[in-house]
């Protein structure tokens, strides 16, 4: 393999890792809050769709992120009422509101989009870090990526700051191991979660508008087709560690990357095992064979008083 | 005296969860039929056109009930396996995958595995068997990993659930696997419709309504699934290892067996349903076959509340609505989607009052 085509493996690689990086970080801390939030599936589809409706009515893909991260709010309330107001199993208001999130995107697309389905949408702008732009390869092919991508890296580095250094931090994950004592420490576990799971959503939302408004500037029915739970599954791979989670995301983007880059190479390897790779390695990860996984204590777990 | 009479009134109130139910699903029907009819309108399509396309799709025809009910056997299916390994409190979420797996066992064994010749009915049932046994060792995993590993069903079952989906669509890709024989470029990704003596016979054939022995074979294990768990000795151990585990063990009972077992026989209805689906309406593999009905039938397990027949009555909802969305798209251009949001909603009221519904006799 030379160089470039190593480059551009690298930048692909990336490219389809960083929607699952910006979701999975939401997901991490809301499962670490201890709600498994099945519907990021739902929130990405959602976040990808209103940011395509923004930044299609206002002319600006800013604006339309800004539009789908905060239009997905009421999604994740809903969420968040369901699963800890009114303690209903989580796996089933997830898919509950996948289902919502795939209806209501597919019928709202073809009402705004419907005759002009391929009408051009501004999208997001591609940035690489000052002094490595100019290297070359790493600065055209690896780093040009879309901003969202390095907003989401500054986010996620906060995050491992937050959760391991201060008390809103220790606050959250105790909540997802034992929310009797945090609820008896004089803390909302109520309020803990709800933030949790917006921000969760929020985070999915973007994921979403890097879909959709980063990299294809369109919008297609059910076009996350997947990622969300990928983002889940990078998470159990990642053993509820934020950095290892990270790096399971670009795992997955590699091997994602591969079924388009083997063919260049005359490697004929079936496109369907590359996809289904990463929800393999998840399995292996979650069924103790690489190392013991601790899911936080309290996952899915709703507390009552 | 007095404790008699809070027994008698803890009994009153324990027979109000059915009136409750009932109460709590027309609320949501009638919620999620309001919104629908606006959304009818925001298309910019008359009511009663869309509502009536709904109905001859759902109910309009002989035909059309037959492919209703057809539709709702494979949630039936799913929603009574998710029953009974939630009695273990096993949450079985890869139902999609077993309708997948069961799908490609079908297949294979009804193109490729010498079932054509079979006599006796043997042409469709050996398929249904493999179908079974497929998806009973793809349940059977969760199960082992649960009991040996500790490891969460939920995840594993969705996680396997997605391997399964592509598995399949490697089948349906690739010629040495299930793909049909390529004769031109223009040649489908799918398999080869099986042959006539391995699709399932229809009942009451010359009525028009094209119901399979899908029905039959649903009910049977509708109430032998019932039996089960109400009258076995295993339904009890499923119910004690889903209590107390720790007990359970002590009491003699092998956890692991039941657990293991518990998921594989999940699995295998789901591989049955696959079966069904494949030799009842399809006859041939394509991507994409399990179609979001292994999700269906999850929430069908869901919704029925533990009971066989609550399954049923979902399982036909849910069978008639995807029929009359299906119609209402083709015939009124009102999109299908419509009826994923419908649905999304009675899941979701439904799911949001579970607290209250299972609320016993006592204020909480």
């Amino acid at each position: 393999m030379n160089m470039e085509l190593l480059a551009i493996f690298a930048g692909s690689s990336i490219r389809l890792a960083a929607p699952l990086i910006i979701a999975s970080t939401g997901e991490l801390i809301s499962e670490r809050a201890g709600v498994l939030n099945m519907s990021v599936e739902g929130m990405m589809l959602t976040g990808a769709f209103l940011g395509v409706a923004g930044a299609s009515i206002t002319g600006n893909a800013e604006w339309g992120l800004l539009i789908g991260v905060l239009g997905v709010i009421p999604l994740a309330l809903l969420q968040a009422f369901l699963s800890v107001t009114l303690r209903a199993n989580q796996i089933v208001t997830g898919i509950g509101i996948n289902i919502l999130a795939l209806g209501a995107t597919t019928l709202a697309y073809r009402e705004m989009f419907g005759a002009r389905s391929n009408a051009v949408i501004p999208g997001l702008d591609k940035w690489s870090p000052p002094l490595l732009r100019d290297v070359p390869l790493l600065g055209s092919e690896v780093l040009n990526q879309v901003w969202l991508l390095y907003l989401g890296l500054l986010i996620l580095l906060l995050c491992a700051v937050v959760m391991r250094r201060t008390a809103l931090g220790i606050s959250l994950n105790a909540v997802g191991v034992s929310p009797r004592a945090v609820d008896q420490s004089g803390l909302s576990v109520t309020r803990l979660r709800y933030g949790a799971v917006i921000f969760s959503g929020m985070m999915a939302a973007a994921g979403g508008c890097l879909l959709s408004i980063g990299n294809i500037h369109t919008f297609t029915e059910g076009m996350t087709n997947g990622t969300g739970y990928l983002a889940i599954a990078a998470i159990i791979f990642g053993n509820w560690k934020i950095g290892r989670t990270a790096l399971a995301c670009l795992l997955f983007g590699a091997a994602s990357a591969l079924q388009f880059q083997l063919p260049l190479l005359g490697i004929q390897v079936p496109t369907a095992l590359l996809i289904m790779l990463p929800y393999l390695l998840a399995l292996i990860a979650v069924a103790g064979l690489m190392g013991r996984q601790t899911a936080p204590a309290a996952l899915t777990q709703p507390y009552q008083r | 005296m007095s404790h008699r009479v809070i027994k008698s009134t803890t009994v009153q109130r324990r027979a109000d969860p059915h009136l409750r139910t009932l109460l709590v699903m027309s609320g949501a029907i009638a919620v999620a039929m309001l919104v629908a009819i606006l959304m009818i309108l925001s298309v910019g399509v008359p009511v009663s056109e869309a509502l009536a396309a709904f109905a001859d799709g759902a109910w309009g025809s002989p035909y059309a009930i037959g492919a209703s009910i057809n539709r709702s056997l494979v949630f039936a299916l799913v929603g009574i396996g998710f029953v009974l390994a939630n009695r273990a409190r096993l949450t079985n979420v890869g139902g999609e995958g077993q309708i997948a797996i069961g799908g490609i066992a079908a297949t294979a064994m009804s193109l490729y595995g010498g079932c054509e010749e079979l006599p006796y009915g043997l042409a469709y049932i050996v398929p249904i068997l493999c179908a079974a046994l497929a998806g009973g060792i793809w349940g059977a995993i969760p199960g082992w990993l649960k009991a040996r590993l500790g490891t969460n069903e939920v995840i594993s079952t969705l996680l396997l659930s997605f391997i399964a989906v592509w598995l399949l669509y490697w089948c349906v890709q690739s010629v040495s696997l299930l793909r049909q024989p390529m004769t031109s470029g223009g040649t489908l990704p799918e398999s080869l419709t099986i042959p006539d003596t391995t699709q399932l016979p229809l009942l009451w054939s010359d009525s028009g309504l094209g119901i399979h022995l899908g029905l039959a074979i649903t009910l049977v294990l509708g109430i032998v699934v019932a039996v089960i768990i109400q009258r076995t000795r295993f339904g009890f151990s499923l119910r004690a290892v889903g209590y107390n585990p720790q007990a359970a063990r002590r009491a003699g009972m092998a956890i692991t067996w039941t657990m293991v077992a518990a998921l594989a026989i999940a699995g295998a209805l789901g591989g049955i349903a696959g079966a069904i689906m494949l030799q009842g309406d399809q006859y041939s593999l394509k991507a994409g076959f399990s179609s979001g009905y292994g999700f269906d039938g999850l929430v069908v397990g869901l919704l029925a509340r533990n009971s066989i027949t609550g399954v049923f009555v979902a399982a036909l909802l849910f069978g008639f609505m995807r029929s009359g969305g299906i119609n209402m798209e083709m015939v009124a251009q009102v999109p299908a989607a419509l009826v994923l949001v419908v649905q999304a909603i009675v899941i979701l009221t439904l799911a949001g009052s579970a607290i209250w519904l299972s609320r016993k006799g006592v204020k909480v």
